[in-house]
């Protein structure tokens, strides 16, 4: 049956977007292919996989879509038959095998900035890779319902406002592209940086991410800017197995295990990296940073003038206060701690980090490595208040029982 | 398909500085003659405080006097574009120089129904209703809406020159752009207000006919507003 998880899980994607260019309609494409998986399960057991599964399941599910619509159609016989010629007409002008280009039109449309981010993501995990709408719902803590309906209203106004399934012409690309980009580095990023939830999603989520981000840049391979985000992904990847205990606490990356980093993918991030240069986004400064991270031979021995550099950039690009927070932990390293604390103060007042714990927990840490003990607890107190993340919460108690017995 | 773009923004309170009202129309004529091809209908809107709106429904209509208080941002124009798709209609949004200044929503049209006689000052229905009230094409809701305004163009005759029904807000987006950045939102420009849902063009000789006929639309409010009749459109 795990080779059927695998079959299903590739073929997922690739059968709804041949199904949505040819039906023009997202909802029609995802019910025939859940149908068509449903019979792939009933038959390839007895029969065996066919040799060509992606296109047995979109002929299948093109059989399903054409029952469906003759059965519920309540439209007068005449309306009926304009349907049917009208998607007759693009089944001959067609291939109704999955296409590679089928999957991009479809990134670029679930990740239309007409679309709520949050909605984008959700509509990208259920089309694209074919997540249950329990399992969004388990990863995006909420509720089924509420996943459902967002899914739904996202599909309605696909429909309805006419959002064209397509790849956007040239002279979009440059503002709807990043979209795309951002859409995937969240579904990596909700699996990775959000440690509540459970943790088979959590890996479902990395491990999607990544393929997204490798498949973004074979359709659109002088894109330098997915290179960046893939290279970024897959080094962040390549620490996922040391950066929670075995206890769910989470483990600061001075502190993990660098024999146990996943050096395939420290490899071929870093080769992303080299076809990303000149890249203008976010990404490939934090790639970089996350490079200088995964190459580094110890905490002790980690490049902080270059990683001070690449936030520098990341800050030109951004204006992320979160991004200025971290560059003043590495001024620390850099330059000695009280220059960090300096560079924290010119930040910690920005209102966008209000409701966040970064500053807290960052400004604690400087303190706790000044030797400054008892603002170090204090700062800790105060980041604990503010983070609501359970193994995040564990780490944080963790530094206030050392803070406190140090004194 | 066809879209109604709502335009928006603060409403000036002091005089206008010729110079500045001079650049606004020429920004406008300028929009005009780039997206000719695709303005179906538009014109500026008279200040709000020269508004009425009418709630209650056709069977016990109140009308209040504007400016409408509540709101900041105030509607002050509108266009009807002819376009392929949303892209097509969210590009031609972000050329209306008040996208610069407020927003522009942008409104995916149920079905357009033109205006047969020229527009000149006629008077703009605009047809507001709370989200939940805001139904989708094909629901029993709809279709009961449907008979209502059916009823009500019976009864209003010629004195209304076209209009429209829009789909429900979870389908508009809200277009603006600052420091030449475009910023689009899933949505209607204020979440969980009144919003537009349809609108009649309402031709009669004066306000008093104008609030007379709007006061039988069925819709939860009506705000009613007169065109400036310079758009030339």
């Amino acid at each position: 049956m795990s080779n059927l998880d695998g079959v299903f899980r590739r073929e997922w994607g690739p059968a709804v977007a041949a199904l949505a260019r040819w039906s023009g309609d997202f909802t029609v494409a995802e019910d025939a292919v859940q149908e068509a998986f449903a019979e792939a399960l009933r038959a390839w057991p007895r029969h065996g996989v066919p040799d060509n599964a992606g296109g047995w399941i979109v002929t299948v599910a093109r059989n399903r879509a054409l029952d469906r619509l003759r059965r519920e159609s309540v439209r007068p016989g005449k309306e009926l038959a304009a349907v049917l010629d009208d998607i007759r007409a693009r089944t001959d002008r067609v291939d109704v095998h999955p296409v590679r280009d089928d999957e991009l039109r479809m990134m670029f449309t679930c990740a239309h900035p007409a679309l709520d981010p949050t909605s984008q993501l959700a509509l990208t995990l259920r089309l694209i890779s074919g997540l249950t709408v329990a399992e969004i719902a388990r990863a995006l803590l909420q509720s089924e319902v509420a996943v459902g309906q967002r899914i739904t209203r996202a599909k309605n106004k696909i429909r309805h406002a006419n959002i064209p399934l397509r790849v956007p012409p040239a002279e979009l690309l440059p503002e709807r592209t990043p979209h795309v980009l951002a859409c995937i580095y969240s579904v990596f990023t909700e699996g990775y940086w959000s440690t509540a939830g459970p943790s088979a999603i959590r890996d479902e989520l990395c491990d999607e991410g990544v393929r997204l981000a490798g498949e973004l840049c074979s359709l659109m391979p002088d894109e330098r800017d997915a290179q960046a985000l893939t290279g970024l992904v897959l080094l962040h990847d390549s620490r996922r197995q040391t950066r929670v205990d075995a206890d769910g606490t989470l483990v600061p990356l001075e502190e993990q295990d660098r024999s146990r980093w996943d050096r395939g993918r420290i490899t071929r991030g870093l080769e992303r990296l080299q076809l990303a240069a000149g890249a203008r986004g976010p990404y490939l400064p934090q790639a970089v940073i996350a490079a200088i991270h995964a190459t580094a031979p110890s905490w002790q021995q980690t490049d902080w003038a270059t990683i001070c550099v690449a936030y520098d950039r990341l800050i030109e690009i951004t204006d992320s206060p979160v991004a200025r927070a971290n560059r003043a932990l590495a001024i620390g390293f850099r330059d000695g701690f009280q220059a960090g604390l300096a560079a924290l103060d010119e930040v910690a007042d920005d209102p966008r980090l209000a409701r966040s714990n970064t500053a807290a927990s960052i400004r604690a840490d400087l303190l706790r490595r000044a030797g400054r003990r008892d603002e170090a607890l204090r700062w800790y107190r105060v980041a604990l208040d503010h983070n609501w993340s359970g193994p995040a919460r564990e780490f944080l108690r963790r530094r206030i029982a050392e803070c406190a017995a140090d004194r | 398909m066809h879209y109604f773009a709502l335009l928006l923004g603060p409403e000036s309170t002091s005089a206008p500085d010729p110079d500045a009202q001079a650049a606004e129309m020429a920004a406008y004529e300028a929009f005009h003659a780039k997206a000719a091809t695709a303005i179906r209908a538009g014109d500026a809107l008279t200040p709000s405080s020269t508004g009425v709106r009418i709630t209650g429904g056709a069977d016990a209509p109140t009308v209040t006097d504007g400016p409408f208080a509540e709101s900041a941002e105030v509607a002050g124009g509108y266009y009807v574009f002819d376009a392929e798709n949303l892209d097509e209609a969210l590009a031609l949004a972000r050329d209306i120089p008040a996208a610069k200044y407020g927003a522009v929503e942008i409104w995916p049209i149920v079905e357009y129904f033109p205006p047969s006689k020229p527009l000149g000052k006629s008077w703009l229905a605009l047809l507001l209703e709370p989200p939940a009230n805001a139904h989708a094409p094909g629901t029993p809701e709809w279709d009961a809406g449907i008979t209502q305004h059916q009823k009500f163009g019976a009864a209003a005759g010629d004195r209304t020159n076209g209009g429209a029904a829009l789909h429900p807000p979870a389908t508009a987006t809200t277009v603006r752009v600052r420091d030449d950045q475009v910023l689009l939102t899933d949505g209607p420009y204020v979440e969980g207000a009144e919003v537009a849902n349809g609108f009649y063009f309402i031709d009669v000789g004066d306000r008093d006919e104008a609030v007379k006929v709007a006061s039988m639309i069925p819709a939860t409010t009506v705000e009613l507003r007169q065109l400036m009749g310079i758009s030339g459109l």
